[in-house]
């Protein structure tokens, strides 16, 4: 609101963010009610959305770019939701285009406990290495999407499902991040981060 | 008639319509001639419509139509405003790619006389109903989500593009 101190503006979009965020996160949940499933429309969708929430490295390594974002604040916070998925679909070009990359896997496992460990250590670098950190790790996230992308009529629509999935696991991250402001929500928030480096270390031993 | 006014507007409203539709009618939204960007959409639809009745042959209108949602996509999300003649041309070129990429299918020409005007009608609400949302929204919060929005449609699109180009 105009004029209010930006003590409870940051309060009040903390909170729309946070609420926005949980609810968000209980989409993938819902069971869809298809009539008719089709890779060219809903059933694409479908498809596309629970991509990245099939492996576990890529929904940690999505909500710690958020968990990242929202611990390092104005701009990254906005700035990765919004850069990451065009990285992202640098990436996914790639793969599209069959360019050999070596150990993607790896590459995606490296960037769940990379980016957890900086959420862990509350890890402050400048934003322009916070950005170059986070986009390499997208060219490996999108690469592995991009070469399972179907041909044919149901292109669009898995590929917006998975834009879109992996855009609400950022803000996912983003949301329970927010609650850093607080002395207790900031052990919470770096728990997570380090959680998330356990995964992801555990997908680099092979134990996962 | 109810069924091919259905035809036309699912024909009309299918996925790559949409993205192309969604990040139009956010770059839209933000600019001062905005209702006068959807009268140049409504031309494009109008001329594109046409076009199919003197029945044109096969054009690259889905490609248009990517490209059109990457190039809006991308500007909605680098929150830089381009001047209004060229939305106004974007705009265009969108309303004339999405008529051509949505040929009829009625198999009688009264039915699709009925589902290209119901098309037209679903697209134009459509992008108005995004400009209008896009319009509106005035908090920063907002602002980033639309530019979130015009990222998560550029990168549909350049994928699907380079998908098509490619295979």
């Amino acid at each position: 609101m105009p004029g209010e101190p930006g003590g409870k503006m940051r309060m009040r979009v903390s909170t729309s963010l946070s609420v926005a965020g949980y609810a968000m996160a209980l989409l993938p949940l819902a069971a869809p009610a298809l009539a008719h499933s089709g890779e060219a429309g809903a059933g694409g969708f479908i498809s596309g959305f629970q991509h990245p929430l099939l492996g576990p490295d890529h929904i940690v390594a999505m909500v710690a770019v958020g968990l990242w974002g929202a611990f390092l604040g104005a701009p990254a916070i906005w700035l990765l939701p919004v850069v990451f998925p065009l990285v992202m679909a640098a990436g996914g070009v790639l793969g599209i285009l069959s360019v050999p990359i070596m150990g993607v896997e790896t590459g995606i496992a490296v960037s769940a406990t990379v980016l957890g460990l900086m959420v862990a250590l509350a890890a402050r670098p400048a934003l322009w290495i916070a950005a170059v950190l986070v986009a390499a790790f997208a060219i490996f996230h999108g690469y592995a999407h991009g070469k399972e992308l179907p041909a044919g009529a149901g292109a669009v629509a898995f590929s917006a499902g998975f834009v879109i999935a992996t855009g609400l696991l950022h803000l996912c991250g983003v949301a329970f991040g927010l609650i850093a402001s607080w002395p207790a929500g900031r052990i919470a928030v770096r728990a997570a981060g380090a959680v998330i480096a356990l995964v992801g270390a555990a997908y680099l031993a092979g134990m996962a | 008639m109810t069924g091919w006014m259905i035809l036309g507007i699912a024909d009309m409203l299918a996925p790559t319509h949409v993205l192309a539709i969604v990040p139009l009618g956010l770059l839209a939204g933000r600019d001062p001639w905005r209702w006068a960007l959807l009268a140049f959409f409504i031309v494009g639809l109008t001329a594109g419509s046409l076009a199919i009745a003197a029945a044109v042959r096969e054009t690259p209108a889905a490609l248009v139509l990517l490209v059109i949602a990457a190039t809006a996509g991308l500007t909605v999300a680098t929150a830089w405003q381009p001047p209004s003649v060229a939305t106004g041309l974007l705009a265009l070129a969108g309303g004339m790619a999405l008529a051509l990429n949505t040929p009829p299918q009625a198999t009688i020409i009264g039915g699709a006389v009925i589902a290209q005007i119901s098309g037209i009608i679903a697209a134009m609400s459509a992008l108005a109903l995004v400009i209008a949302l896009g319009s509106r929204a005035r908090a920063p919060w907002q602002r980033v989500g639309l530019r979130i929005a015009g990222s998560w449609a550029a990168a549909s699109a350049i994928l699907v593009l380079a998908l098509r180009l490619a295979r």
